[in-house]
């Protein structure tokens, strides 16, 4: 019961709740899907389970665990929470650009990287992530350059000749 | 035994051979302090150095690689809170709050010195109970075992989780993980979906990597005024306080010797390592502990228990490998493969055939557990520095870092694909409050898991043998106890604020 006027914090709290319990429902979807799916995997006559009798096993549980979680996630929440939980997810992700354009130029440097080839992929990751996050001041824009050069072909040098591990060299 | 001994002793206290495990011991830090450079892999990376070494010299340096890599997964640990190696894990949830709230100095002392006395107890108990403890550990069959993770994943649940079902589903998640790829017993394709990525099975490396340090890593740049600000990881004054540590730890002993033994009585387990006696041995002190609230607030105690318990597990893990051949953990695996490489076979004759090599290797554990002390105590404020680097520098620099651990490990970009996607996953659950460490025993655990239970049903059809062996039994009592203990003290901890 609310007792008094509702806070932004009570809000993300709330939104936290129904993102937590869409993820609930993710996973018991997916999990009554793999326990059907393990179901069809053969068996043998040498082994009394098989190989889908512990998969089963395992997304049964999950998928029981889910459901528990789903129960208790929808007593505990009142429905003008899911109504406000669009603008709430997008608040959440506004506050965090930094977290969604690092993770976004990570997602770009493990695309182009067997393709472009570790070090030119690295130095450039590595500048544009930097200069993301970096107050933009001349020693530090120094320090960052020196960082990439260090990480990118100097981290491929040292695999290559102390490890003798070839990082990828790249499709051009 | 005085002759093997003294033996042993030429050959350990030569030149070379203190200067190699000094080397080594410099390695194993080095390697396990960086997130996604495992212990495992720096013996591995080692291996291949000491093929044209004595044998015992080369063992000796192996032995230092992996005395050192158990305490260098302390470092980021405590530092930034991704765990160097699994057997840091539970080193994260007080060493890390500790750094946080402007200790580092006294997290990496407490760490290193449980570290250092972990290893003496577990080279002691080495010594002295070998053959009688490998005997013990060599009895249990799969019904033990396979009891045995199912009461490491619920105590995992229940100590890490704010919600105990949160908890489970994250182990349930990590065991479903670990289904994926060719299955333990027979090899066959399982949940490929006709997926390259897939088929070969998610490597627990990668699955580590990218749900711990990846989402760690960026949830570090959350904060964007503090990012910018270049704000450092932790900003206070260092203190090491190593007497006030070393007091700290030596007065309360307890403490000390429980989770060292716990170290040594799971290192013994073909099978189990430091990564569940770290886990293990935290939950016996939080348990044991009158204040068991502060657990996770940064306490010394907590980080007592994960270091000295991972660090036992190096003298424990010896204890089948001399005594049976039967190697404790993976390291130990490679150990035994170094000793192979030389014409030495490994089984129950080797204290017999060769006891001066075995005696040297005991000595060479106290020797190695020396020298860790000698290269932490003086090069930790090196370490140090890294928390005098900001965010923008070192959060892109240990991503990179993490990218070629990943690689490097099967040569294969497609993990590389996985690390991104699991550690996209590993943050989102991370913003949802599922907690990571569950998650990733159950994927290291999984095969194992698997393969014991179906073994176990393969020897006896009957479900109820898992319940008339009298340890198998015990375990999984323990396993049900963990998760009435969990719900009790959410009941509790909830009762004032529904009462008030």
């Amino acid at each position: 019961m609310t007792t008094g006027p509702e806070t932004a914090a009570d809000k993300r709290g709330e939104a936290g709740e129904v993102a937590r319990l869409l993820s609930y429902v993710a996973i018991l979807a997916v999990s009554a899907w793999l326990f059907f799916e393990a179901g069809s995997l053969p068996t043998s006559r040498w082994d009394v389970l098989g190989a889908g009798a512990f998969p089963q096993l395992v997304f049964g549980v999950l998928a029981l665990l889910a459901l528990a979680a789903i129960v208790g996630a929808l007593r505990g929440l009142r429905p003008a929470a899911l109504a406000d939980f669009g603008a709430a997810t997008l608040g959440w992700l506004k506050r965090r650009y930094l977290v969604v354009a690092l993770l976004a130029l990570f997602g770009i440097y493990l695309a182009v990287l067997p393709l472009a080839g570790f070090s030119p992929a690295t130095f450039v990751f590595l500048l544009a992530a930097q200069f993301l996050l970096l107050p933009r001041r001349p020693r530090t824009i120094a320090v960052a350059l020196v960082l990439a050069v260090v990480f990118s072909f100097g981290l491929n040098e040292l695999f290559a000749s102390v490890f003798n591990v070839f990082l990828p060299r790249g499709g051009f | 035994m005085l002759d093997s001994l003294l033996l042993g002793a030429g050959q350990i206290f030569t030149l070379s051979t203190l200067v190699f495990m000094f080397l080594g011991s410099m390695a194993g830090i080095i390697a396990a302090a960086i997130p996604g450079f495992t212990v495992t892999m720096a013996i591995i990376l080692t291996l291949p150095l000491t093929f044209a070494m004595p044998p015992l010299q080369g063992i000796a340096v192996m032995l230092s690689v992996y005395v050192g890599g158990y305490t260098g997964g302390l470092i980021s640990a405590a530092l930034l809170g991704i765990p160097g190696t699994p057997s840091a894990m539970a080193t994260t949830f007080d060493a890390f709050p500790m750094a946080r709230a402007g200790q580092p100095g006294r997290a990496l002392s407490l760490g290193v010195w449980a570290s250092f006395f972990g290893t003496l107890i577990s080279t002691a108990v080495l010594i002295v109970a070998a053959p009688p403890l490998a005997i013990i550990a060599v009895k249990l069959g799969p019904w033990e075992y396979f009891s045995l993770i199912v009461f490491a994943l619920t105590i995992i649940a229940s100590l890490v989780a704010n919600s105990l079902l949160r908890g489970l589903m994250a182990g349930a998640i990590g065991l479903a993980i670990s289904t994926v790829g060719p299955d333990p017993m027979m090899g066959r394709p399982r949940f490929d979906f006709g997926v390259e990525m897939l088929a070969p099975g998610l490597p627990f490396l990668v699955v580590l990597i990218g749900i711990f340090a990846i989402s760690q890593l960026v949830s570090e740049v959350e904060d964007a005024r503090a990012v910018r600000s270049g704000t450092a990881l932790t900003t206070r004054d260092i203190d090491f306080q190593n007497w006030a540590v070393i007091r700290e730890i030596v007065m309360r002993p307890v403490n000390l010797v429980r989770s060292s033994v716990v170290g040594v009585l799971v290192g013994a387990l073909p099978g189990a390592g430091g990564s569940i006696a770290n886990l293990l041995a935290y939950d016996q002190a939080k348990r044991a502990s009158k204040t068991p609230e502060k657990f996770g607030t940064g306490i010394p105690e907590g980080v007592v228990a994960s270091e000295a318990g991972n660090s036992a597990t190096a003298g424990g893990g010896l204890i089948p490998m001399i005594a049976l051949g039967i190697p404790g953990s993976a390291v130990d695996a490679i150990l035994m493969a170094s000793l192979m490489v030389h014409g030495i076979s490994v089984g129950p004759r080797l204290i017999m055939d060769h006891a001066d090599l075995v005696y040297g290797m005991f000595i060479a554990m106290v020797v190695a557990s020396l020298m860790m002390l000698v290269v932490c105590l003086a090069s930790m404020r090196l370490f140090l520095r890294v928390t005098e680097i900001p965010k923008w520098a070192i959060v892109p620099a240990v991503i990179v870092c993490c990218v070629v651990g990943s690689f490097a490990l099967n040569n294969r970009v497609t993990d590389l694909y996985l690390l991104g996607f699991i550690g996209l996953a590993g943050y989102a659950l991370k913003s949802l409050d599922y907690p990571l460490a569950p998650l990733v025993l159950g994927v290291i655990l999984g095969p194992i898991a698997e393969t014991n239970l179906r073994r176990a049903l393969q020897t006896d059809a009957d479900w109820t043998v898992f319940l008339t062996r009298p340890v198998s039994l015990l375990l999984l009592v323990a396993a049900v106890l963990s998760v009435a203990w969990a719900i009790w003290k959410h009941k509790k901890s909830s009762l004032p604020n529904e009462t008030g």
